[in-house]
């Protein structure tokens, strides 16, 4: 295994040929745990009353909330249209269908090209995304937990010979599997990281060095929570107790591994959402459909995105996501 | 020659510069020895004092003693004159040539076509930074999928990054609220022709705030019919001409408030992390309060666009009447701490007005008009020999305060009765 290193300069990306990808032993491995904690998740969602969407893959607008990446625009008869960079706006508006959704979305954002060598970024990928009607941010983040414990147990209870064929050893769970994942602030975060000597800045996201060097000194996974404004999407909840923190998280999985699954309390006040778009950049005309929307109201809710190529790299114990995909693309790669 | 022209900038004094470079700093030089030169104000052909403008009714005020001359003098082991004058400079990130960066000229037609194309090549050959106009992408598109190169953006960055020399120069490209659609920024940074410059820390954004032709308003251009149809679902496009032909397009100015304008910026940095972070805010009221939320924020440079600036199309009441003149602006930003970077444009074209703005806290002037005209003059060369009789006017100017660089010019530099110190 290896864990992110230095950035390689870009174009020492490459992809083996298709053939020999979906034919190798790792790749089968890799994509066998990807369904079964698919399954699992299904399995468990169903179980507590979740009721499975299919996500929409273009619309007028999408999720601008992808740290420097670029969206890919669709000439839909004549106007611009998006494909998702993100379900987000869908989730929130699905709970005036039902309280609780799910969906397994894909994804498609044009990273910058040096993250072609972070072992941790898809041009295409795809989010096990879950919205709840009236959750706060601590009753996610609990979800989270109980479901990453569910399907990484369910996925080591039925692939022994997978996790030995890759060479996983599943002892790396062992905490994992008892369901109680760290948790810390964003502020506290940046505090070790920079007495680690990493340069990290309290009011950005953590950079993606910083990420994996906070994860490789854990054995477990572990939430980051209270991100600072100015660091994510207008849909992030500003906690109204500690004005310029959201009340959201991360999950970064352990052993060097990073971010796994975002999520937040979400805003849903038509005034609050205009004004944070304001702060994040955005011209809120090209949302009009979700603000009218806003405007008659949508239900206050919670939720998150898990990257389920991440989460498959993580507990198949891949060097790079690329590898959790059968088709994979990286930012300025060539690949079906 | 071409037919670009600016009524009421000193356009024929630009382009003079633009065609015998070094020498327009001086009178003719068959007239020396034979014409008693100095009672006319300004001169013929040079510098000189708009009766309205502040900036310009100040005078430089060289010292009789000169304690830096000294300094100077024991590190070179001779007298130093004005071409020890060292004018490399740093600007938001990058290091430039001068103490002077190119100007924003946007999607207008008059910064359209070869012009653009030849005021990049020539600022690139300079080191001089450049700024690329907001609504460049959305008007004229980028470049890649086959639109004509030569408007687009592209054409402009691979015109200026072929001429560059290494170490020096940079890109700054703008963003306003209403190209946010486009997505101009998240384009340049994963772009492989923007990778050099990225790699080089050569790549800024700059957020578009506001501009000093229409403080307040948003961009506007006139477009043909045609265009404007293909625009319509994105801009606001207004009948205001009374024919079929044309039609204003009006972008919103976008809505700040000091927590949006912080955030924004914090949002820049978290998102591109590897590139420098510009704000270009309108000559307001609250232009120092503004540039202090900037800088706070994390901006590399600020840049503040006096009333007399611009290359952009306004209502004629905008110009006449709105706005901070440039002078003001600096006196503001001085009384309230300026930025650490600042940027300041509006009316720039010769060496007194650089170094009075110098003087009162700026680090670097934008040319814009004096730019576009230069490149027009001489599509080769032009801006390049105007560059080189600035340069040569500001070493003349620095040295005489008994300076050897720009970052050393101070308030007490200049004077004027009507603004006290």
């Amino acid at each position: 295994m290896t864990t992110d290193g230095p950035t390689p300069a870009t174009g020492a990306a490459t992809l083996p040929e298709p053939g020999r990808h979906l034919t190798s032993p790792t790749t089968r491995a890799a994509l066998r745990i990807q369904h079964q904690l698919l399954f699992a998740a299904r399995e468990f969602l169903r179980g507590r009353g979740f009721t499975e969407l299919l996500p929409p893959i273009i619309g007028p607008v999408t999720d601008p909330g992808s740290r420097g990446s670029k969206q890919v625009d669709i000439d839909f008869y004549g106007h611009r249209y998006k494909l998702m960079t993100s379900a987000i706006l869908y989730k929130q508006a699905s709970l005036l269908a039902f309280d609780k959704i799910f969906c397994i979305a894909p994804n498609v954002r044009l990273e910058p090209l040096e993250t072609a060598g972070t072992n941790r970024h898809l041009a295409e990928f795809h989010q096990l995304d879950v919205e709840v009607a009236g959750a706060t941010r601590d009753d996610v983040v609990q979800l989270v937990e109980e479901l990453v414990a569910h399907i990484v147990g369910s996925a080591v209870r039925e692939l022994l010979k997978e996790f030995a064929e890759l060479g996983r050893d599943t002892d790396a769970f062992a905490e994992l599997l008892k369901g109680s994942f760290g948790r810390m602030r964003h502020a506290e975060a940046v505090a070790e990281l920079q007495g680690l000597g990493h340069p990290q800045s309290p009011d950005a996201e953590l950079d993606w060095a910083g990420e994996a060097l906070l994860s490789a000194r854990r054995d477990r996974p572990f939430f980051v929570t209270d991100y600072p404004k100015g660091s994510r999407g207008f849909y992030d909840r500003e906690n109204p107790e500690d004005p310029g923190l959201l009340r959201n998280f991360d999950l970064i999985a352990a052993e060097g591994f990073g971010e796994l699954c975002s999520g937040s309390q979400r805003t849903n006040d038509y005034a609050e959402i205009i004004t944070r778009m304001r702060e994040t950049g955005e011209n809120p005309q090209k949302y009009r459909w979700y603000l009218d929307l806003v405007r008659e109201g949508v239900p206050a809710s919670a939720g998150f995105g898990i990257g389920v190529e991440r989460l498959t790299r993580y507990v198949a114990g891949l060097d790079a996501v690329w590898q959790a995909s059968a088709f994979p693309k990286l930012a300025g790669v060539v690949s079906p | 020659m071409s037919d670009l022209s600016a009524p009421g900038f000193p356009e024929e004094e630009v382009r003079h510069r633009a065609r015998v470079g070094t020498a327009a700093a001086f009178p003719p030089p068959g007239s020396y020895g034979q014409v008693l030169l100095g009672a006319e104000r300004p001169p013929a052909g040079q510098p000189g004092p708009d009766a309205g403008d502040a900036l310009d009714a100040l005078r430089i005020v060289p010292p009789v003693f000169v304690p830096q001359r000294l300094a100077r003098l024991i590190d070179l082991g001779r007298e130093p004159d004005y071409r020890d004058v060292e004018l490399t400079t740093g600007i938001g990130g990058f290091t430039s040539a001068l103490p002077v960066y190119v100007s924003a000229t946007g999607s207008t037609r008059a910064a359209g076509g070869d012009l653009g194309l030849a005021l990049s090549r020539q600022a690139g050959a300079l080191g001089l930074p450049m700024v690329i106009g907001e609504n460049v992408v959305p008007v004229n598109g980028y470049g890649r999928l086959g639109e004509a190169a030569d408007r687009a953006l592209l054409g402009r960055l691979r015109a200026y990054a072929e001429e560059l020399p290494d170490g020096l120069g940079g890109v700054a490209v703008q963003q306003s609220t209403e190209d946010a659609d486009a997505e101009v920024w998240n384009l340049v940074y994963s772009d492989p022709a923007a990778l050099p410059l990225l790699e080089s820390g050569r790549l800024a954004f700059e957020l578009k705030v506001g501009q000093g032709a229409k403080p307040g308003l948003g961009g506007m251009t006139v477009l043909d019919a045609a265009d404007a149809a293909r625009l319509g679902d994105r801009y606001g496009i207004d009948p205001v001409f009374g024919d079929d032909s044309r039609v204003l397009r009006a972008s919103t100015p976008g809505t700040f408030t000091a927590e949006i304008l912080r955030q924004q910026v914090r949002l820049m940095r978290n998102n591109f992390p590897r590139a420098r972070i510009w704000v270009k805010l309108h000559p307001g009221r609250d232009v120092a309060e503004a540039a202090r939320v900037a800088a706070e924020a994390g901006a590399d440079a600020v840049t503040v666009d006096g009333a007399e600036g611009g290359t952009g199309w306004a209502p004629g009441v905008f110009p006449a009447q709105v706005g901070l003149p440039l002078a003001e602006c600096l006196r503001r930003l001085a009384a309230a701490g300026p930025p650490p970077c600042l940027l300041v444009s509006g009316r720039m074209w010769e060496g007194g007005r650089a170094v009075k703005s110098l003087a009162l806290g700026a680090r670097a002037v934008g040319l814009g008009r004096a730019a576009l005209l230069a490149a027009a003059e001489d599509p080769e060369d032009g801006l390049i020999r105007f560059a080189d009789c600035l340069a040569l006017e500001l070493r003349l100017l620095i040295s005489a305060l008994g300076k050897y660089t720009p970052a050393a010019l101070e308030r007490a530099d200049v004077w004027s009765p009507d603004f006290p110190e």
